[in-house]
């Protein structure tokens, strides 16, 4: 290591130091009791106090909010995939006006700020019986999620060669089952890509459930983290407790799919 | 004829591949999207059945209205500064990461890790951070100081802060995969013919990595000016209006103060703003990209 390598090294840990120290208040925090942490704040705790972790997971809704979290996340990525995908392969394979023009349309859905269409979607929601239920909210996000899909899926798919599936359709194979069973193994890399960051963008949300799911008891994560806070903003040792509780499944999830959220924010901003 | 009939086969299923897509766009972006459009010509209050058109008053009174004026510089202020400040950091963290240091991977994952959690729970963490940790920690060096959050001429620059600990991660990897485009050849070659590091950076980096720059401004700016949640969950535009951002100040009226037809009007001419920040923004790098 020469000069220049200490010194980048230094200055990238520094940084990195900083970067963490918020999270390193909020274990911090969760770990100690009340008297702890007026004793002095910023020490660590004398013992590991695990109080705050029995009596939030008592107090909150915890185990069904992480469920709706979920579900909701579950059902929204599926449809997400499965219709970007399908509608992604049309616009690649079929170069007519008429798909082009779709595309843009797709495209030009993504300048649309949620605010124009939040009280439309919201009275939308309680005519057609879509507030408070899982599938009501999976397909606005479908909806949401299928402009940025079907740019991820034609992108990869004109970049798939054409050869075989003309073969295949020679030897009389028909459209559907060239795209089940030529085409749909070949997604892999990018459908991990569109899985995974939408489950991110998904998971993390906050105004649609807060328009959306009203009733406590569909309540998710991110939601919940809102009222609870609210709720216990006297009892911070208790609040950390509960953040800590929800960030955990979804840094689970980044630390196992971290290869394919940088290669998909890699390969999104090439195409875009 | 059989070949017609394939071919209208054919092309029946490529249409049909695109009908669930469609649909789900129509429900969540068109239809709300043009009623939205038609609300905004009314003085809906959001709750009753029937509507009044009252034609472009709700227009005319944004633009004499100053709350809206006051959200709307307040929105620039934040997102500008943002926008600045994320890609200085992100392009900085990426030459450094670009290198070859030890633990790459590890930084990477250190520097991405606010953009995974929540935004309330970020939101909620640095609330506390800045009025009890920050405090205590300062009180210890004999310096007095009160969370920003609180104070109406530091509550903005409380929530760039966050927005910029959170904002790092992806420009800082659109940025990595623009510098790994950069040929190591072209760099050597230049050091050979005397150039110095910022000679090099400013002559052969910039340049090729400027559609990454394009790409991160664009997409950090019109996040940045979209910003709600945040907003929302730590200051909820206070103190003193402060931090009203045009989305909270849109929400507030649409749900809270009953003025749906007002608020829907707002968003209509948000979205003129985002559309003509979006298009001056990419001409602008378009050309700065076909000079070099």
């Amino acid at each position: 290591m020469n000069k220049t390598h200490i010194a980048t090294f230094t200055i990238v840990s520094a940084a990195a130091v900083v970067f963490l120290f918020p999270f390193y208040v909020a274990l911090l925090m969760a770990f100690k009791s009340a008297k702890q942490t007026f004793d002095s704040f910023y020490s660590l705790p004398s013992s590991i106090y695990l109080v705050n972790f029995k009596q939030a997971w008592s107090v909150s809704k915890y185990p069904s909010a992480i469920t709706n979290s979920f579900i909701i996340t579950v059902i929204s990525v599926a449809l997400i995939v499965l219709v970007s995908a399908l509608a992604g392969y049309s616009i690649a394979r079929r170069n007519k006006p008429f798909y082009n023009f779709i595309f843009i349309v797709f495209l030009a859905g993504l300048v649309v700020p949620f605010q124009i269409t939040m009280l439309p979607l919201y009275k939308m929601g309680k005519e057609l019986s879509m507030l408070n239920s899982h599938w009501g909210i999976a397909l606005i996000y479908g909806g949401l999620g299928v402009q940025m899909g079907v740019l991820f899926y034609a992108g990869f798919i004109r970049a798939i060669s054409r050869e075989i599936e003309e073969a295949a359709r020679i030897d009389g194979c028909s459209t559907p089952r060239i795209f089940v069973q030529i085409i749909l193994p070949l997604l892999k890399p990018v459908t991990a890509t569109v899985l995974v960051l939408n489950a991110l963008y998904i998971w993390n949300d906050f105004l649609l459930p807060l328009l959306y799911l009203q009733d406590k008891n569909y309540r998710t994560i991110p939601l919940q983290q809102y009222f609870f806070f609210g709720q216990y903003s006297s009892d911070l040792n208790l609040a950390f407790a509960y953040a800590v509780m929800g960030m955990i499944p979804i840094i689970a999830f980044f630390l196992l799919t971290q290869k394919y959220i940088i290669k998909g924010i890699a390969a999104g901003a090439v195409k875009g | 004829m059989v070949t017609i009939k394939r071919m209208i086969r054919r092309e029946f299923w490529y249409l049909a591949f695109l009908i669930p897509g469609l649909c789900l766009f129509t429900l969540a972006v068109v239809i709300p999207f043009v009623m939205g459009a038609r609300y905004s010509f009314t003085n809906w209050d959001g709750l009753a059945r029937t509507v009044h058109y009252t034609g472009l008053d709700n227009y005319k009174r944004a633009f004499t209205d100053p709350d809206f004026w006051k959200s709307l510089v307040n929105t620039f202020k934040y997102a500008i500064i943002i926008t600045v400040l994320v890609n200085l950091i992100a392009l900085l963290l990426a030459l450094l990461l670009d290198t070859y240091l030890k633990f790459k991977n590890f930084f990477r994952t250190v520097f991405f890790l606010p953009s995974v959690i929540s935004i309330v729970l970020s939101g909620f963490i640095w609330k506390y951070n800045y009025a009890v940790g920050f405090p205590d920690l300062f009180s210890k060096f004999g310096i007095e100081i009160t969370s920003p959050l609180g104070n109406p001429d530091y509550a903005l620059f409380g929530l760039i802060l966050i927005a910029v600990w959170m904002g790092i991660g992806s420009p800082m990897i659109i940025y990595i995969a623009g510098l790994q485009g950069v040929s190591g050849e072209l760099l050597e070659s230049a050091e050979i013919d005397g150039a110095n590091m910022w000679q090099s950076f400013r002559n052969i980096t910039l340049p090729l990595i400027a559609p990454s720059i394009t790409i991160n401004m664009l997409l950090v700016l019109t996040g940045s000016l979209k910003v709600f949640d945040m907003v929302y969950v730590t200051t909820s535009g206070g103190p003193a209006f402060s931090t009203e951002v045009i989305s909270t100040f849109i929400f507030k009226n649409s749900f809270n103060n009953f003025q749906a037809g007002y608020g829907t009007a707002l968003s209509m001419i948000f979205f003129v703003i985002l559309v003509l920040v979006t298009i001056i923004q990419i001409s602008i790098f378009r050309r700065r990209e076909v000079e070099q």
